[in-house]
């Protein structure tokens, strides 16, 4: 039998893509605790609001197909009258959705025990600055945000409480956001000096982080969130697919493209316990975590990382490479060279269609045409099959990477069949599937922040994305994703070559890109990747259960 | 497997250290193996990290171009796997009881382990001994330091006595890792060595039926002994051959030395710059500039220009 997940016991960020489900705009607010029971009460008053994962009752629910600027997989369960989020209605759709986490430093200044603390995994208590070697971080340390440079004794870190709202029609958040970040404020001046809310986000010293989806005018000028980060790609469709998180009629539809691809390349959810503690995961067993048990189960660790988007450098890298590029490929058109060379560093062209299902400019075309021609007939089943060909693709009908580079960014993260040990073969007894794969995925749950002038783009300024992720192990997971798959290249034959979008780019840093297929041009080289994401600080965060949250504020976490 | 394999001379020193002193150093008072693990944990590395970059001291094997790894541990003692394994109903019946104590191993002393691959002289010269001898020249030092609390090496004075000193401590590398075939080796095929013993057997056999002795006339249970024998010779003749012919080195791979493979590193950094910077040139530019490129690098040149021994990068584009 599938799993079916305790939905009241679980928080609300981990199952849902808030940013993308009405809440384009939040703040993340951070809090050291220098009083255990002070700080407790905090907790206490904190844990009766905060959302679930609960489903709920949306009565702005409607209009499928046609809210956001490409249809989706949600879209396509509802068009038939199902239900895409399982369990029973229990709650309405809050304006704004509060969540909380804590690093290791903020459990142990909450008094947990020993025996509890001590079982927590190396890079959790570590924390993101010490990881830095790890993540390639070392170089930004001192760029970061003051929250997180002065992050040690009595302004370290230790709470995070995130604020997720909906927005007004003319892009400013719900009023009560203003109204939840009070509360937060007035709950801090009660706990008369057990807790303090930390400032130093951003230039501004801000005692926030800020975050908004990109707004892009809709129809009447009235702004519409949209999936775009300041790069101009929109994001966010690889998201993992697992066991419990949709009704079984959801997830025979979203697990296509987003589970795991078995041996025999039929495609299953993944196991609830790469994203939450206690539940049986991808190596079937449970794996071992903090006791009591009834603290680690359905509680996860999140990553929390602010990375600033040089949009200049970017814009002006491509602008120059992609005149080379067009002349050694032989596409006339800079502007269609210039979609092209984004697409192939990304894996998808800048609307999100992937290289994989759209592999020349001509066939972008072609799919936007299909697209268009859908939504004015309102072809459900069509729109719903569109949908599916964002994330419905497999690696092995393109070993070389002739439609999507092997190194694109898409690829290295979600590497789907690529990493098959028999990914050569022809014999299809021998295919393992995503086996090497399925351990290493994460869901994100990340936000842009600032604004950029489109028209002039500049890396100065206070822009990038915060990215969010969850998974139920920071190193099997988040880390070696970083490590492995981010700042190195060796598992897909690339030796030391990076990322071509998030990679430390040392200055001699190259992406090749293979040529079309059919295609009598040699491999491109793009030569000297500038910088193009930095960390501007962050940590790692245990976010756990309501039941571990009541343990926690209540002081009765008993590991014996 | 030898020591010397594919065309590497596989290097396994296990020298004893003499622990039972104290060394009076720097006003304080430590055991000989303490000091054995200062001297390692102070050697350099080589230059292929970015810890060990921003330090810039590279390892002294380094020096020169004939080692390929070199490793240095302390091995303090044997490894306790607990008592002697026994079936507990076996125990109960026939002792001995569990709450008798067993006898631990232990070594007499803490080892030194040595172990290295490195490239035989190509002269034909006594191997390890022209190795260690060089190795002397370039860090006679550095390997004072590490070796002096081995029982033996007071009478190491010069080139030729750490030579003997280490020769004297060398075990036989029964598992070398050579990894510089891309592909398989040319081995020639066992198959006319192993049909050798099965037709030297059933020309025994035939001799047995239709010779003198006539086999088939003799007892029943001095057939099936004779036939068990032949049969089992055989099987064990060829096993015999499969295990002397395994202990035959592996070829050499071609190109192999260290020279050999830095000089691969450093064209295959230059030739992807070169590449890099011609892309879109058309035919006669780029053959000017190819020919250039040749010039420049020398391909055939071993001796230069080359990557450095002990660095993980030429920096061809920063100009190095």
């Amino acid at each position: 039998m599938t799993e079916k997940l305790d939905l009241d016991d679980i928080q609300g960020n981990i199952l849902r893509a808030y940013g993308g489900q009405g809440f384009p705009k939040a703040r993340y607010v951070f809090f050291n605790v220098q009083n255990a029971a002070k700080g407790r009460r905090f907790v206490e008053q904190l844990r009766r609001r905060i959302t679930t994962a609960a489903r709920w009752d949306n009565p702005k629910q409607g209009r499928p197909f046609h809210r956001g600027h490409h249809p989706r997989l949600v879209d396509a369960v509802r068009a038939k009258g199902l239900a895409d989020y399982p369990g029973e209605v229990r709650l309405t759709k809050p304006r704004v959705a509060i969540n909380i986490a804590f690093t290791f430093c903020g459990l142990m200044a909450l008094d947990m025990p020993t025996r509890t603390l001590r079982e927590m995994p190396d890079e959790f208590i570590d924390g993101m600055e010490r990881r830095a070697p790890v993540l390639g971080d070392t170089a930004y340390l001192d760029r970061r945000d003051a929250i997180w440079r002065n992050s040690h004794g009595e302004t370290q870190v230790h709470i995070l409480v995130s604020l997720n709202a909906e927005m007004q029609p003319d892009g400013a958040p719900v009023a009560e956001l203003d109204a939840e970040t009070a509360w937060l404020e007035r709950l801090c001046a009660e706990s008369e000096g057990g807790v303090v809310l930390l400032r130093g986000h951003g230039p501004d010293d801000a005692s926030y982080q800020a975050m908004s989806a990109v707004l892009t005018p809709g129809p009447d000028g009235v702004p519409i969130p949209s999936n775009k980060e300041h790069f101009g790609f929109s994001d966010g469709f690889g998201d993992p697919v697992f066991e419990g998180q949709f009704t079984p009629q959801a997830e025979a539809l979203r697990v296509v493209g987003g589970g795991k691809i078995d041996g025999d390349q039929t495609w299953l959810p993944l196991a609830a316990g790469e994203f939450l503690l206690g539940h049986p995961d991808e190596a079937q067993e449970i794996p071992g975590a903090a006791m009591p048990i009834d603290f680690s189960r359905n509680g996860t660790f999140m990553v929390y990382r602010k990375l600033h988007e040089n949009v200049g450098s970017f814009s002006d890298y491509i602008a120059a490479q992609s005149a080379i590029y067009g002349r050694v490929v032989g596409i006339a058109d800079p502007g269609q060279a210039a979609d092209t060379l984004r697409a192939k560093i990304v894996g998808r062209w800048p609307d999100g269609v992937p290289l994989m299902n759209a592999p020349t400019h001509k066939d972008w075309k072609a799919f936007q045409a299909r697209l268009a021609k859908a939504t004015a007939a309102d072809d459900k089943a069509e729109l719903a099959r569109i949908a599916a060909d964002y994330v419905n693709f497999k690696y092995r009908p393109d070993p070389v990477g002739n439609r999507c580079p092997v190194t694109a960014h898409m690829r290295r993260m979600n590497t789907r069949d690529m990493l098959d040990p028999a990914f050569g073969s022809k014999n299809p007894k021998d295919w393992n599937g995503s086996v090497l794969n399925n351990r290493r995925r994460i869901l994100r749950r990340g936000l842009p922040y600032g604004a950029v002038d489109a028209a002039a783009p500049s890396d100065a300024g206070e822009h990038g994305i915060v990215f969010i992720a969850y998974c139920s192990s920071l190193f099997r997971q988040f880390e070696f994703v970083q490590q492995q798959w981010i700042q190195y290249g060796l598992d897909f034959n690339a030796g030391s070559d990076t990322c071509p979008l998030l990679g430390n780019h040392d200055g001699e840093a190259k992406f090749v890109i293979p040529p079309d297929i059919d295609s009598d041009a040699p491999p491109f080289i793009c030569d000297r990747v500038p910088q193009l994401v930095e960390p501007r600080g962050g940590d790692y965060f245990f976010v756990p259960s309501m039941t571990a949250l009541r343990m926690i504020g209540m002081g009765i976490v008993d590991p014996t | 497997m030898p020591n010397l394999d594919g065309g590497h001379y596989f290097l396994t020193v296990l020298a004893p250290i003499d622990n039972s002193r104290v060394v009076e150093h720097d006003g304080m008072r430590s055991s000989p193996v303490h000091m054995v693990r200062d001297a390692l944990e102070t050697l350099p590395t080589a230059l292929q990290s970015p810890a060990t970059e921003s330090i810039g001291l590279n390892s002294p094997f380094s020096r020169n171009t004939r080692t390929h790894f070199a490793r240095f541990a302390v091995l303090d003692d044997v490894f306790y796997n607990g008592r002697d394994p026994a079936d507990s109903i076996v125990t109960a019946v026939l002792g001995p009881s569990p709450i008798l104590a067993q006898p631990v191993d232990s070594l007499a002393c803490p080892y030194l382990l040595f172990v290295a691959d490195f490239d035989p002289d190509g002269k034909g010269g006594d191997e390890p001994r022209t190795y260690l001898e060089s190795l002397w020249d370039i860090m006679p030092r550095e390997l004072e330091a590490v070796f002096r609390h081995c029982y033996g090496f007071d009478t190491v004075t010069d080139r030729a006595a750490f030579a003997d000193f280490v020769i004297a401590r060398q075990v036989e590398t029964t598992m070398p890792f050579n990894d510089y075939w891309v592909g398989a080796p040319p081995l020639p095929s066992l198959w006319p060595w192993l049909l050798g013993p099965p037709v030297v057997a059933v020309l025994i056999a035939a001799g047995l039926v239709f010779g003198p002795p006539h086999i088939l006339h003799a007892a029943p249970w001095v057939q099936i002994l004779v036939w068990l024998v032949l049969l089992l010779g055989t099987v064990w003749a060829d096993y015999g051959l499969v295990m002397m012919l395994g202990k035959r080195p592996f070829p050499a791979a071609p190109n192999a030395t260290l020279p050999h493979v830095l000089k691969s590193l450093y064209l295959q950094q230059a030739f992807t710059r070169f590449a890099t910077e011609h892309q879109g040139d058309d035919p006669a530019t780029l053959r000017r500039a190819f020919a250039a490129f040749v010039e420049q690098t020398q391909p055939d040149n071993l001796a230069g220009p080359t990557q450095g021994p002990g660095v993980v990068r030429s920096r061809i584009g920063q100009g190095a």
